[in-house]
């Protein structure tokens, strides 16, 4: 898929388009709750937050659920138990962008995750622009611009918005809500390069990729891990945020006497049995094998895949003790030096 | 065949046994594989067999739990340890020191005519074939156990702490963005998260998560966060000071 061509939303426009978008699905967009942002169903532009940094959890909810009933057991036989009903996520950032199409490489490889390809095939995404905060290294990772992977991606503009689109349905959504877009001007390039320039110059975190690789391969023994293993509270709340973890644990529970159903939920690979298999072994049995293996799953696993991390910043912001995943990275490279 | 059911009480609140009730209808799905012969919260209806189930709730705290726990160990196949008491002690067993002293404190004697005992979980006098942590557990849970046993399935335990269901259910963390004291990180799962979605900390209920917990970061987390030393202490014992020597 390649960008088709840039329009320009005028601010005044804004809303209406914003309520055009409900024509093409269930309309979700980033809203705050308490003191974090979470992906929920809305009504009207004035209940988004626009200016959120990131969600609490990244918009896989929609495809990969948090808890999804995949299958009932009704009289005997299992039924498909979800249907799929088109939605539009408004909002989404860019390295989330990025997630999901790392989640489609699992997913949607062979063998096909059925779930997920239909609602990602019902799903339309709409991204927003986003100024870092200090949590954000997406920049060092080259998520902090997406060139695909999603529907119409909107800048901000002193005046408006400055929208790419990026795929047909895209296309089609400016194309029928037409009378509100207009032609970009030398200008609004000129805004648009500036907003670009100065979010370039925001990044306060980047990771180091340099030789990363290598680095973890000599760094597997290496003291650090060792000593962020005693912080780790191995609860797994970065697994649970992450926006390229892709574990799940599939359970039956019963719902009366005859009836089943078959729910599926995130899992975490900082959970004694992630690594356990048929005949009681366990391939990371302590607290510090599972914490290493989730930097070497993030950075390393399959060098030929790149990175399963998108820098978005979500295992600092959710950490109980602090652990910055940038920083442990760097601890390790000094270690070696 | 019916399988035989029995629920024996030790010393608690009782909060547990009245649990299973709350099942309302769905106690009948139960019935539709149990028959009762001992549930004295239910029933004053009781014929001593041998049983398939026992559920167990409440701490050994008395010679005569003692002697009620062996019953049931000693006449069932299967014994469930339900509710924290059971499992880890729960705030009974939080008091510390000698019974004898403690009567002391308490009556003005050492006497001890209800032959009391310090109050200890029940997975400390007998080998339990299933424990289900929770002050209260979720009902749902024990439903889930007793049909599973029920199909011939083992029922499956919780392998994770309050965190994971915490964030599946999307509740904003209260450690980290309220500075609340919350044991979830350390805590069993299986509630649901069900404090932190009326957003308060989690109280460590369940007692601590096997083999994964790391009180020790937990306890710097919260000193960090400003809270006194004996203050984390207490809140780490409260339910499960017989379990963990934190």
């Amino acid at each position: 898929m390649i960008v088709l061509r840039y329009v320009k939303l005028p601010q005044e426009n804004f809303e209406e388009f914003f309520n055009s978008l409900k024509r093409w699905g269930k309309l979700y967009a980033p809203v705050k709750k308490g003191d974090i942002y979470s992906f929920q169903n809305v009504e009207t532009l004035s209940e988004i937050a626009l200016d959120y940094t990131r969600t609490m959890l990244p918009p896989k909810k929609f495809f990969v659920r948090p808890k999804d009933e995949m299958l009932k057991l009704k009289e005997g036989h299992w039924e498909e138990a979800n249907g799929t009903e088109p939605i539009v996520l408004f909002g989404v950032h860019s390295c989330d962008i990025h997630g999901l199409e790392i989640l489609d490489k699992v997913y949607l490889s062979d063998p096909v995750d059925p779930y997920y390809k239909k609602r990602r095939e019902n799903s339309i995404i709409i991204g927003i622009s986003c100024m870092p905060d200090e949590y954000c290294f997406c920049k060092s990772l080259g998520t902090d611009f997406a060139m695909h992977g999603f529907d119409l991606f909107l800048h901000e503009l002193p005046d408006g918005w400055l929208v790419r689109v990026g795929s047909v349905k895209g296309h089609e959504i400016a194309w029928g809500s037409e009378e509100l877009f207009e032609n970009v001007t030398e200008e609004d390039f000129h805004h648009f390069r500036e907003f670009e320039e100065k979010r370039t110059n925001s990044f306060k975190r980047s990771l180091n990729k340099e030789g990363l690789a290598d680095i973890l391969d000599l760094a597997f023994d290496s003291p650090v891990w060792k000593k962020y293993e005693r912080i780790c509270l191995g609860c797994g709340n970065c697994n649970m945020v992450c926006p390229t973890c892709r574990c799940y644990e599939v359970c039956d529970l019963w719902i009366n006497a005859y009836e089943a159903v078959r729910v599926r939920r995130y899992d975490s690979c900082f959970m004694e049995t992630h690594g356990l298999v048929a005949g009681g072994h366990n391939f990371r049995p302590t607290r510090l094998d599972r914490f290493r293996h989730r930097y070497y799953c993030k950075n390393y696993f399959d060098p030929e895949s790149g990175f399963n991390c998108v820098g978005c910043g979500r295992c600092d912001e959710f950490c109980p003790a602090k652990i910055e995943h940038v920083k442990v990275l760097d601890k390790v490279r000094e270690g070696l030096q | 065949m019916m399988l035989k059911l029995g629920v024996f009480e030790l010393t608690g609140c009782g909060g547990c046994a009245l649990n299973i009730l709350f099942l309302y209808e769905k106690l009948f799905d139960l019935l539709e594989f149990y028959e009762i012969k001992e549930f004295h919260m239910a029933s004053s209806f009781r014929e001593h067999d041998t049983l398939d189930v026992a559920i167990v709730t409440g701490s050994v705290s008395t010679q005569r739990d003692l002697n009620l726990l062996h019953y049931a160990r000693n006449h069932s196949n299967y014994l469930i340890a339900l509710g924290t008491c059971a499992t880890h002690g729960d705030v009974q067993a939080s008091v510390e020191g000698k019974i004898r002293d403690k009567l002391e404190k308490v009556y003005g004697t050492k006497a001890n005519p209800m032959r009391a005992l310090d109050s200890t979980p029940i997975v400390q006098h007998v080998a339990v074939d299933y424990a289900l942590p929770g002050c209260p557990y979720d009902k749902d849970e024990i439903y889930q156990v007793l049909i599973s046993l029920a199909k011939g399935i083992e029922p499956p335990t919780k392998d994770y702490p309050v965190c994971i269901e915490c964030k599946l259910n999307e509740y904003e963390c209260v450690l980290v963005k309220k500075e609340i004291p919350c044991l979830g990180p350390i805590t069993l799962g299986g509630c649901n998260a069900a404090c932190i979605k009326s957003g308060v900390g989690c109280i460590g209920c369940r007692g601590p998560l096997p083999k994964e917990a790391n009180p020790a970061s937990e306890f710097e987390i919260l000193k960090e966060l400003g809270y006194d030393e004996e203050y984390i202490r207490r809140k780490f014992k409260t339910f499960a000071r017989g379990e963990l020597r934190w």
